[in-house]
């Protein structure tokens, strides 16, 4: 058990540490971006009618901190995030980002998330059987539909999708909330709404998913149902479900369930496309809206951020969770 | 009468071939023959990605030609101001008024009235009759040093548009296949920059092993949980719109490359971990070779073939990244002509209820990225020296 708490202390630390380099990297390119965050306010101030001086720019520069070094700004802004949480305000819009972001970030992780497992529901049943499958005909068809996956990006599938709804139902299917719902706080109706609106981002963002799981699922498989032991239980007369379930598919096991935060990487990489086609009001479309609009760094900053420490925190779950499930991680944890 | 029994002594004796020999000397090609000479030999048996590689030169040879082939100049200096928004005109041969050889299309007048409820309407009309010609003089493009106006086809008089035009009355034929263009050479940029960097980084993390590649490795997983997109929408929000669109154009593919590299740069460490315990490295280092010249005339060549492979496989992804960019603003802009800048503005109900064709090029380009897909993975099987013996 102690030798669990270290793994997991070991683990943890390398998840900060990982998390620490990200918000350095983060940091540095909304730092190389040209202009500071006091000249851009004031520009957009300028657009406003009221005469801006250099005099201005540097008191406000002095108020947000900016004259501050590079190195202790990025040290204040690590500390704030890490030891309260806060992101500090958007530099445009002079909000609070925590509030601003709110439950759209909830929203995003949650659609996220659920790609993530209804891409798994398919590909794993959907892989297992096409690699035990001699069929060329069933293999050809699902290579073909999977590899579709991965060339139609995402936000082209969105298009389709509304194309095809707008010309068959006259309905475009955007949006996350219908209206009456929209600005309402939350209730059990306005989660009906939201759930029924849901599931088409979930859909897309999930289908690009299954394709890359699928290919995934089907390699390992293949690998592992050439070993020996599968042809020694075969050999003691184990056949079908029996046999795949308890032998190929237990190995297997180990590096689907490590690969689970690259696949939620892949699909934030999607996610701010599709919500800007669907319209859909939550982070990744925020995120866009700061970067394409506004030009607000701190904002962007934090969403990316937010969005890494989702899938270090996955990653750092998956970790403790083979080791929990695969005898093998366990035992080189353990030592024993 | 008799038979001609081949001699089987003296001057004219017939050279036959024993079945032993023939493969005898199959196995001796099969065992001479060069890494390219057998990869190309298992790569043909593959028909999938046989198939796949004639798409994919057809449509890199429809991107390279493309100012010959496509009759209008893709950009607002070739638009049809008489017909914007305009549907898909097909040549055909035959009418009520008789067949021609010459396929032809119809001539459109466009007219808004009270009549039409002050929108354009368009007309056909099946009086006016324009020809295709082929090898037409048309708008002038550059090769090189030389100036060229040919163009395959043309009409005799007006328009033609094979897919329709857009809202401003350019081409969307023509602008398809300056796309392809731009999507192949953003690719190649993209490729080569990815490529470079991944070799750097990965050569040196493999080769020196110990710490330095514990930093390494360090920083790359750290990268590489990052999701790449949204960091270099991040970045491309804020390149000067004064920016000219070649300048641009670098600079999108330049943020493109870097987007793809932590992948190969791992698969070149693993290798050379495993490659720099072997004899000849070490008998290059005790003949004093630095550790470059060792990476590059030693290492790198023993898997030139896989790292071809992966760049293949990286491809698609990598003009998908670009299109993805362009669509929401951020990458190309207008006058460059890519997929991405092409679908910008069709989110629009008016564009999904009553102008379908702006998605035509859709087709092309999901057809060239399967084809890259298909003979990257045709590639890859071929490559592995391992993969005929499972089936």
């Amino acid at each position: 058990m102690l030798q669990f708490a270290r793994f997991a202390a070991v683990r943890a630390a390398m998840a900060l540490f990982t998390l620490l380099l990200v918000s350095l990297i983060v940091f540095s390119l909304m730092e190389l971006v040209p202009g500071t965050c006091a000249e851009r306010y004031l520009a957009f101030k300028n657009t406003q009618g009221s005469g801006i001086s250099i005099a201005d720019i540097e008191a406000e520069e002095r108020r947000l901190g900016l004259d501050r070094p590079f190195l202790i700004r990025w040290g204040s802004w690590v500390g704030n995030v890490f030891l309260k949480g806060e992101f500090g305000d958007s530099c445009i819009l002079r909000l609070n980002i925590n509030d601003l972001l709110g439950d759209k970030f909830l929203i995003s992780a949650a659609i996220c998330f659920a790609s993530l497992i209804l891409a798994y529901l398919i590909a794993i049943p959907v892989g297992i059987l096409s690699a035990s499958s001699r069929s060329a005909f069933l293999n050809g068809s699902l290579r073909f539909v999977s590899y579709l996956g991965l060339a139609m990006p995402n936000f082209l599938l969105a298009l389709m999708i509304m194309l095809f709804s707008t010309v068959m139902f006259g309905d475009s299917m955007t949006g996350l909330f219908s209206n009456a719902y929209r600005d309402a706080p939350w209730s059990l109706a306005k989660l009906g709404d939201f759930l029924s609106r849901a599931w088409l981002p979930v859909f897309i963002l999930g289908w690009s998913a299954t394709a890359f799981a699928l290919q995934t699922v089907r390699a390992l498989m293949l690998d592992e149902n050439d070993k020996l032991y599968v042809t020694a239980a075969r050999a003691r007369g184990l056949f079908g479900r029996r046999l795949l379930w308890r032998y190929p598919a237990r190995h297997a096991l180990g590096p689907i369930v490590n690969s689970l935060g690259f696949d939620l990487n892949r699909i934030f990489n999607e996610l701010p496309i599709v919500a800007m086609i669907l319209t859909l009001t939550e982070a990744g479309s925020l995120l866009l809206e700061s970067l394409a609009r506004s030009n607000d760094q701190q904002l962007a900053g934090a969403i990316i951020f937010l969005l890494t420490a989702t899938i270090v925190g996955l990653n750092f779950v998956t970790d403790i969770a083979l080791a929990l499930i695969d005898p093998r991680v366990r035992k080189s944890v353990m030592g024993g | 009468m008799s038979e001609k029994i081949p001699a089987t002594t003296g001057p004219n004796v017939e050279i036959v071939e024993t079945e032993d020999a023939v493969a005898r000397r199959a196995r001796e090609a099969y065992f001479t023959a060069s890494q390219r000479q057998l990869i190309w030999a298992r790569f043909k048996k593959n028909r999938t990605a046989m198939v796949a590689a004639t798409i994919l030169i057809v449509l890199v040879l429809m991107g390279l030609f493309a100012p010959f082939l496509s009759p209008y100049n893709p950009t607002v200096a070739g638009r049809d101001k008489d017909y914007t928004n305009g549907a898909p005109q097909i040549p055909k041969f035959c009418d009520e008024q008789g067949c021609s050889m010459r396929p032809f299309i119809y001539g459109v007048t466009r007219e808004r009235s009270l009549a039409t409820n002050f929108r354009w309407v368009t007309k056909v009309d099946p009086t006016d009759r324009r020809y295709v010609h082929f090898f037409v003089e048309g708008w002038e493009y550059d090769l090189g040093p030389l100036t060229f106006n040919r163009h395959l086809f043309g009409v005799d008089k007006g328009f033609i548009h094979l897919f329709g035009t857009d809202d401003t009355g350019k081409d969307i034929f023509s602008r398809t296949l300056h796309a392809i263009y731009t999507s192949l050479a953003v690719g190649t940029l993209g490729v080569l920059i990815s490529f470079v960097l991944a070799l750097v980084i990965g050569g040196v993390s493999g080769y020196f092993g110990g710490v330095t590649d514990g930093i390494i490795q360090m920083v790359t997983d750290a990268i590489r949980t990052v999701p790449v997109i949204p960091l270099f929408m991040a970045i491309a929000a804020f390149i000067p719109q004064e920016w000219s669109s070649e300048t641009r154009f670098f600079f999108i593919s330049i943020i493109i490359g870097f987007i793809n590299w932590p992948t190969l740069a791992r698969r070149v460490r693993t290798h050379l971990l495993v490659e720099r315990n072997q004899e000849y490295v070490l008998a290059a280092q005790l003949c004093g070779a630095p550790a470059g010249h060792i990476i590059r005339k030693h290492l790198l060549p023993s898997f030139t073939s896989y790292i071809i492979v992966d760049l293949v496989i990286s491809f698609p992804y990598i003009v998908l990244s670009e299109t993805a960019l362009s669509f929401i603003g951020l990458g190309l802009k207008d006058p460059v002509n890519s997929l991405g800048v092409m679908l910008q503005n069709t989110t629009s109900a008016d564009v999904l209820l009553n102008y379908q064709w702006y998605f035509i090029p859709v087709l092309f380009f999901i057809a060239l990225v399967m084809a890259f897909v298909y003979v990257g993975d045709g590639l890859r099987d071929a490559a592995d020296p391992y993969g005929g013996t499972k089936k």
